[in-house]
């Protein structure tokens, strides 16, 4: 626990993951790791401005915004990344590749839990 | 159209800051707490006679600070006052957008006697999309306080009621990382009690939580923060937090330090802050996030003061290269003790730079009643 503890700040220092991305490609996992700090801050899409009718800050809200934006087992044909990938959204902060293949994966295996 | 509406959101979002009258820059050099020129504990919001000597004192042109410019003066019992802003500029994550909005409109009120007061901070916001245009009046803060020694900075704190826990740095731009993504998102007031002491040496803030559940909230879960700070010497403060947030989605723990240190040869204010987030989701997967700033001020001559920052965040150390680092760059100018504007720049690099890349700048004018 103590070597845990170190090598995680160690990370802090160095930036550095290491192995490779086996994050669970949920929709619980994607929408509260992903979605909701990158794009449910306040002012944008959360529960309390509800900008432009999604939210991602809690699973109810993303459950119902997802609907709208995903096509299930097809992410090239899904909104979500489509507006991401021209770069619409979001607006001053790029999301991490990473990410965006994590949400694809999750649309490619049908999207569960919408 | 819609898209400029969103970007609009977005920058307001990036913009605006958690309270008006916050600058923890003149900490340790200027005074030693936030209590020592706010009446709230937390900082932030209605200035105390100190606060208004210190505005007057660092802005460019005199004048009266008080509400209203002295034209109207309250009652004894009570204290007013109130904070407006506006924004404009550019943003970007590879494409430019500008925008031009309106960020805080504010009044607060502080009302009581012999150390009991109630506290209300209100005004307008952004109702959320599809919701009644009543949604755009609310109240971010309101709560009961005692103060031990209401004419002293110093002493003990009991609030209950609407507020931000008190919880690490606090620094004014909440979308410095170790705010945004540290358990410190703006409007993330809650319903709590805080039991809080303040001395020159020390400062105590314990505040457990229940989120809002009747108006809308940012943070979702019920828990606690804590803060430590102490003061070894004049110029130098060391602080640990903790803070603990549970929602039936998930569980999230943040713990971090802090230091502040004032080089008075050179006035300079050096505060940094680093967090280590776990965040435990109940549906299955974890992820261990961190969070880091550093902030150089440098007040300059005629109201001018300087903030260089850096921040880093990992947004999840299991996976290479998932992470963001900024550079900040903010002028501020305090051409009154009611009036500021502010020219705040950022560059944010993604994977050192290998990545994409965003940023904004934006021009912001700040009055405050």
């Amino acid at each position: 626990m103590k070597y845990r503890a170190l090598f995680l700040l160690a990370c802090a220092t160095t930036a550095c993951g290491t192995t490779p991305d086996d994050r669970p490609a949920t929709f619980e996992f994607v929408t509260l790791a992903v979605l909701a700090p990158a794009c449910g801050t306040v002012a944008c899409h959360s529960t309390t401005t509800n900008v432009s009718g999604y939210a991602f800050d809690t699973l109810p809200a993303a459950r119902l915004a997802l609907r709208r934006l995903v096509t299930t087992g097809n992410p090239d044909g899904s909104r979500l990344i489509d507006v991401i990938k021209r770069n619409k959204m979001p607006p001053d902060a790029p999301m991490f590749d990473d990410d965006v293949a994590l949400l694809s994966t999750w649309i490619r295996n049908g999207a569960q839990g919408l | 159209m819609k898209t400029l509406l969103a970007i609009t959101a977005f920058v307001a979002l990036v913009a605006s800051v958690r309270s008006a009258d916050a600058y923890p820059q003149y900490q340790l050099s200027r005074d030693q707490t936030c209590t020592s020129c706010h009446l709230s504990p937390a900082g932030g919001g209605l200035l105390d006679e100190n606060g208004l000597a210190v505005a007057e004192a660092t802005s460019a042109r005199t004048g009266s600070a008080a509400f209203l410019h002295g034209a109207l003066e309250p009652p004894s019992w009570l204290v007013l006052g109130g904070d407006a802003r506006l924004a404009a500029g550019a943003v970007g994550n590879g494409k430019l957008g500008g925008a031009a909005y309106p960020m805080q409109a504010e009044l607060h009120a502080s009302a009581g006697a012999a150390g009991f007061t109630v506290e209300l901070t209100g005004g307008l916001r952004r109702p959320a999309d599809g919701a009644s245009a009543l949604h755009v009046a609310w109240s971010r803060e309101h709560y009961a306080m005692w103060r031990q020694h209401p004419e002293s900075p110093y002493g003990a704190y009991v609030r209950i009621g609407r507020f931000m826990p008190v919880f690490g740095l606090r620094l004014a731009e909440h979308a410095i990382y170790t705010e945004r993504y540290g358990g410190l998102p703006l409007y993330g007031e809650a319903y709590g009690a805080a039991v809080e002491y303040i001395a020159a040496g020390f400062e105590l803030h314990a505040t457990g939580f229940v989120h809002d559940s009747i108006g809308a909230a940012v943070e979702h879960g019920d828990g606690a923060a804590l803060y430590a700070e102490v003061r070894p010497v004049a110029h130098a403060a060391l602080g640990v937090e903790a803070k603990y947030s549970a929602s039936a989605e998930q569980h999230t723990t943040y713990a971090g330090v802090t230091g502040k240190l004032y080089l008075p040869g050179g006035d300079v204010l050096l505060e940094a802050e680093a967090e280590l987030i776990h965040q435990q989701i109940v549906a299955g997967g974890t992820t261990n996030q961190l969070a880091g700033y550093l902030l150089a001020s440098r007040p300059l001559a005629d109201g001018w003061l300087l903030d260089v920052g850096v921040g880093h965040y990992t947004q999840d150390t299991s996976v290479a290269g998932l992470y963001r680092d900024c550079l900040d760059a903010n002028l501020h100018w305090f051409t009154t003790s009611h009036l500021e504007l502010l020219a705040t720049t950022r560059l944010e690099l993604l994977d050192r730079g290998s990545g994409p890349t965003g940023g904004y700048a934006l021009l912001q004018l700040h009055y405050r009643l």
